[in-house]
This record gives C-alpha cells, structure tokens and sequence, in this order.
C-alpha cells in the first residue's frame, strides 16, 4: 500500500511539472506562467451568452467620469458592435 | 479602427473598458514596459483610476470609436464574460447577433466585418492591415473557436437610422 501511495504522489508531481513546463512554453516564461494561474485564469470566462440571447444591458461611465448610460440605448435602430478591452 | 471607419454609416459601435489585462501590479507583459510601449499602470481601484487609463488610452491613440468605462462593479464585464477582450454585435431587436471568442486569442475583429460585410456588403482595402481593425488595446487575431457570424437580414434600412450618439462628455 505504502508503494501504491508513493508511485501516485510521484506520478502526480511529475504532471504538475509537465503541466507547469507546458504552460511556461505556451505563456512564454515562468513567470508568465505563474501570472496566467494567478491573474489570467480566475477571471476568463466563457460566459453564457449565445447568439440570440437577449442582450444583457449594464450602466457604462462616459469618458468624463459623470454621464453614464446603457448600452441598451444604443441598441435599437441599427446594429451594435461592442468592443471590450483595456489598456495594457 | 479600420472597421469602424468602414462601416460606422451602417452600425453603431461602443467601446467598453473593462479592468486591465496585465497591470504592474499583476501579470504586466514586458512589451508593456517604459522602454517599449510605455503602459505601465496598475490595476485600478477606483473609478477615477479607470477614467485616468481610459483617457490616456483613447488621447494617445485618437480613438474615435465612441467610449465607455465599466464601472467598479464590473457589470459589463461579468455580465458579457469580456475580459480580457471580447467582440460582440447586438441587433436591432436587442438580440445577441454575433459572439466573439475569447481573447486574446479568439479575439477576432475579422468575423465582425465579415457579419458587417455580409449585411452591408464588403469594403475592400488595397493593403489592409490586420492590425488597423476595431481593437481596444494590444490585441492578436488568431484562429478562432468562436462562433461563426450568422447576419440576418436587417429590420431596419440602414440608410433611414440614424447615428447614434456618442458618450456623452463635457
């Protein structure tokens, strides 16, 4: 029994390697690795949003920092193409 | 950007901030760095630090596609799954006409104007640049798993809309 345990933790530790060894060439660097698990990862989603789902609406902040408006406004006479990003 | 231009008398476009991608303070990609393309900033807290980033980002570049900033509760964000960047077209009835992969990866301004194309018919560029198209920040077009874009026939036609409003700003 004590050797079914030791050949599975070293199994197991030699697919984190591999994995993590994987992820550093795919992200480029180690610590990119390391950033894509911590960062990257918790906050990418698929989402549940399907073509001809209702589009979901929210509150967005103008550029001056006091107007806000709903994206759907916008939506009602012509197409609305919506383009999510940041910065860096 | 170069969607936009081409097709902005047909549909309307909003460009939406979302938190950042690779703040100092997170994952920051070297390319970001003060040697190179200069931003440096970390993930804002506040919805000042937002406005200062958004500002900076659509000053430095000119970006005329009309703007908007998710606010702290990142409604936006969780409510259309967009960080790190996300492409979407919602249709006259409020429907989701096209969703886009997720990026950086899937991220591919390319079958927004092959939808836009397919409705307003194509606009052709002697040597288009793939990089010229609608994107917020540093962004890759690869190869996309994301669904196909499926035009229907528009409700309304476009020649009789009118544009719509930009952000309002003072």
């Amino acid at each position: 029994m004590k050797r079914f345990w030791k050949w599975t933790a070293g199994i197991l530790g030699v697919l984190l390697v591999a994995a993590f060894i994987g992820l550093s060439v795919m992200a480029g660097s180690p610590k990119d690795a390391y950033g894509m698990v911590r960062y990257a990862l918790p906050h990418m989603h698929r989402g549940t949003l399907k073509v001809g789902s209702d589009a979901p609406d929210a509150r967005i902040v103008a550029l001056d920092g006091v107007s806000r408006f709903h994206i759907r406004e916008r939506t009602h006479e012509r197409p609305l193409v919506l383009v999510f990003g940041s910065f860096t | 950007m170069q969607i936009y231009e081409d097709y902005k008398e047909h549909a309307d476009f909003l460009t939406i901030y979302v938190r950042e991608a690779h703040p100092t303070d997170e994952w920051q990609m070297k390319s970001n760095l003060k040697d190179k393309d200069d931003v440096c900033y970390a993930q804002p807290k506040t919805l000042e630090q937002r406005l200062v980033i958004a500002n900076d980002f659509t000053k430095r570049f000119k970006f005329p596609l009309p703007f908007g900033i998710d606010d702290m509760s990142n409604a936006a964000n969780d409510a259309y799954a967009a960080w790190p960047e996300r492409l979407y077209i919602i249709d006259e009835s409020g429907h989701i006409a096209y969703r886009g992969g997720m990026g950086p990866f899937n991220y591919n301004p390319a079958e927004v104007r092959e939808w836009l194309a397919a409705r307003y018919g194509a606009v052709k560029h002697e040597a288009l640049k793939p990089s010229a198209d609608a994107a917020p920040a540093s962004t890759k077009s690869a190869d996309s798993g994301a669904e196909a874009p499926k035009p229907s026939a528009p409700s309304t036609p476009a020649s009789a809309s009118a544009p719509a409003p930009l952000p309002a700003s003072k």
